[in-house]
């Protein structure tokens, strides 16, 4: 039965996260997220995780044994409208949390769920993901970087770069190759790496805008002991598409983030006074305004299909695509309409930064084929 | 937050999907009526009658199923599916919409006809300035350019502006003094009619609210919005078969990367249409004044992309889909006057442009 409200329990949730951040997030550290990638900005916004966390604001999701509070979806779903329309900066290990927390409750050692799962959600140790490489962007599965058993232990070689959080990190969920002569995909596994080891190089890769979020990362026969495997050998591609069975809500961030980045273009237009009369700036406004909230939709839709039984995939592949798109043009308009003029440049660089939402994490592209064979049925080139 | 279809729902949009493909298909109905001003036949208005969809809308206890907007948009996106030519949309939606809006006015006997089929009625929108002398019983004066199934439709019914915002008149089409002239247009799928009324006899039903008259006007574009919906569905559903199967160097051509993005482009649009119509239908019956107003006028303003579906199938089909013979023309041109239906969508992208402004400065 269509209905888009939600039950009154998970707007009592709302409100409950909503006056907690209205009572302890400050402009302090709403600004400091446009300066995570300098030191100062970084702690700033790693003691404000610590913060969240200690009042289990961090990693909802989770089963309270982990420190979470065994969130429903909808619960998920109200957690990000709120922590993202209240511009509380994410969590510093957000990829860990996300991505690299289901695999160790489900792969790890019960010493590691316990130790390595309270400071990641802490932000106590920084945690990065190396998946690509030079020669493995859209390609992951053509990886490279080896990692070689001997006695009990594996020796690692090779590179991974667009590591985000590589040159800080305390940890590396690192994706290897373990058996060069299989399939590509049966011959990689997954290893919980200390940064400190040696032999590890981390170099910042600063990007177009100029800002290092992150790195290339150098492993020179390092040696790790056997027990840092995660997962079976060999069967690293299933831990690394383990799903994320507890942030089922995640899309949710697709549609909110656009949302308030228009209302803050919008907020900047009116702040001078008087509202927009320019019917061209009103139409390139609506156009935005219909797709984020149709994007919105879309988003609720994969959320709804996962709840009842339905199949989330296609909403999910064509939001992420819908997303990329719609964030570009919102910057394009944003610069477009303020030009250089903003006294911190603030647009600029979203006009910037926003080339990568077509491409991180996969780039437009590669999603569109995905969809097209996947959800269309149509043959593989 | 459930936003999937009950199963009763999907039962509806099976019926009415086996009853169209079967008595009403595009190229035995839908083709024979293109240049017919009434656009249905007494079988599948009767048939429709039969299934409850004419009725769906009107209350119960006035011999109606007393469903709700989000069941009329799973019969809606079945009609533009198939392209239906018929006043289902006039009769159906806005005709019982209407009624229900007026304050005061006995309607019960117009909504039993509406309700089994024997009466079709259908709404002029926007609210017209014609000319109205006497009382309860009046005769309207002036012309309508365009009203929506005018000539199939035994009852016109018409806002007119007065005073306190509007009053709802009905006007039969057997009268004297009422000339419903039918309009060629793009789509002839879609049937339009000039009225002229010089002294034609009119019943005052009630007035109507400006609220009420916004409500009506965000309904009868929802409703053509889920019109619109199935007819994309439609016609990207038959350029991805057609993908499939055209084999050109050697392989389908649904295999090249620059015809598969062309599919997924249609598939997101339409998909963005789809939640845009779920939501609009849902809160035209669920949700506050101001989120069923943004929801109607976004579906509308996206309706430049929507028929962009029509014109990316056709790409797909490539010469076969420019022929008069080939299906595609007419779900393009389905397309296009849901874009041009009371307006462009332009006019609706600045007005949801203004809502927005006018949510950040309140």
């Amino acid at each position: 039965m269509v209905d888009f409200s939600l039950p009154p329990e998970t707007e009592r949730f709302r409100s409950e996260l909503r006056d907690w951040l209205a009572t302890n997030l400050t402009g302090d550290v709403v600004a400091a997220h446009r300066r995570i990638a300098d030191d100062e900005g970084f702690e700033v916004v790693r003691q404000w995780n610590r913060r969240m966390a200690d009042a289990r604001w961090v990693a909802i999701s989770w089963p309270e044994e982990y420190g979470g509070r065994g969130a429903t979806v909808l619960e998920q779903l109200v957690y990000v409208e709120e922590t993202v329309r209240a511009r509380s900066p994410l969590p510093v290990n957000v990829i860990g949390l996300n991505n690299i927390a289901p695999a160790i409750m489900r792969y790890g050692t019960e010493e590691q769920k316990r130790t390595l799962l309270p400071r990641m959600m802490r932000a106590d140790d920084v945690w990065c993901q190396g998946m690509s490489e030079p020669e493995a962007g859209s390609d992951l599965a053509s990886l490279r970087t080896r990692a070689t058993a001997d006695g009990d232990e594996f020796v690692i070689s090779g590179q991974k770069t667009w590591t985000s959080l590589g040159h800080r990190a305390d940890y590396c969920q690192l994706f290897v190759r373990t058996d060069p002569g299989a399939p590509k995909h049966k011959g990689i596994s997954c290893l919980v790496v200390d940064m400190r080891l040696p032999g590890i190089e981390a170099r910042p890769l600063p990007t177009l805008n100029g800002e290092t979020h992150f790195a290339e990362v150098f492993f020179d026969d390092v040696r790790v002991p056997a027990t840092a495997l995660l997962g079976p050998l060999n069967g690293g591609w299933g831990v690394a598409t383990t799903t994320l069975s507890h942030e089922r809500a995640n899309a949710a961030r697709l549609y909110v983030e656009q949302q308030v980045r228009l209302r803050e273009l919008v907020a900047e237009l009116v702040a001078g006074g008087g509202g927009v009369e320019d019917p061209v700036a009103l139409q390139r406004l609506g156009e935005l305004a219909v797709r984020a909230d149709l994007l919105e939709v879309l988003c609720k839709r994969s959320v709804s299909a996962d709840l009842h039984g339905g199949d989330p995939f296609a909403s999910a592949s064509l939001a992420k695509t819908v997303w990329g798109e719609l964030g570009q043009d919102v910057a394009a308009f944003a610069f477009d309409t303020f030009g250089l003029d903003a006294d911190d440049g603030r647009w600029a660089e979203l006009r910037l930064s926003a080339r990568s939402l077509t491409i991180a994490g996969g780039t437009t592209q590669v999603n569109k084929n995905i969809t097209a064979q996947r959800v269309l049925g149509l043959p593989r080139p | 937050m459930n936003l999937e279809l009950s199963d009763e729902q999907l039962a509806l949009r099976d019926a009415v999907r086996r009853f169209l493909t079967e008595r009403a298909p595009v190229a035995g109905h839908v083709r024979a009526l293109l240049d017919d001003p009434v656009g249905t036949t007494d079988g599948v208005w009767h048939g429709l009658a039969a299934l409850g969809a004419t009725g769906l809308l009107v209350p119960e206890r006035h011999g109606g199923a007393g469903m709700g907007m989000v069941e009329a948009g799973v019969v809606l996106e079945e009609l533009g599916r198939a392209l239906d030519p018929g006043p289902w949309s006039s009769s159906a939606v806005a005709a019982p919409r209407a009624l229900r809006a007026v304050e005061g006015g006995d309607v019960a006997k117009l909504l039993a006809g509406i309700a089994d089929g024997s009466v079709v009625a259908t709404v002029a929108l926007p609210v017209t300035d014609l000319s109205v002398a006497g009382g309860d019983e009046a005769t309207l004066e002036g012309t309508i350019a365009e009203v929506p199934d005018a000539a199939a439709a035994q009852v016109l019914l018409l806002p007119v502006a007065e005073a306190a915002c509007a009053a709802l008149f009905a006007v039969e089409t057997s009268a004297p003094g009422v000339t419903v002239t039918p309009l060629r247009r793009v789509d002839g799928s879609r049937k339009q009619a000039r009225v002229t009324l010089v002294g034609a006899p009119a019943e005052r039903l009630g007035s109507l609210s400006a609220a009420a008259v916004e409500a009506l006007f965000d309904d009868v574009l929802v409703a053509r919005g889920a019109d619109a919906l199935g007819a994309a569905q439609a016609v990207l559903e038959l350029a991805v078969a057609y993908a499939k199967a055209r084999v050109q160097f050697g392989q389908p051509i649904g295999a090249f990367q620059a015809v598969q993005h062309l599919c997924v482009d249609m598939l997101e649009t339409v998909e963005l249409a789809r939640g845009g119509v779920l939501h609009a239908l849902w809160a035209a019956d669920h949700a506050d004044a101001a989120t069923r107003h943004l929801a109607a006028t976004e579906l509308k303003a996206f309706a430049g992309h929507l028929a962009h579906v029509g014109d990316m199938a056709i790409q797909v089909f490539g010469g076969i889909g420019y022929t008069w013979e080939h299906d595609a023309q007419l779900y393009l041109k389905r397309l296009l006057s849901w874009s041009a239906f009371l307006g462009s969508p332009d006019r609706y992208l600045v007005e949801t442009g203004r809502l927005l402004v006018r949510s950040q400065t309140r």
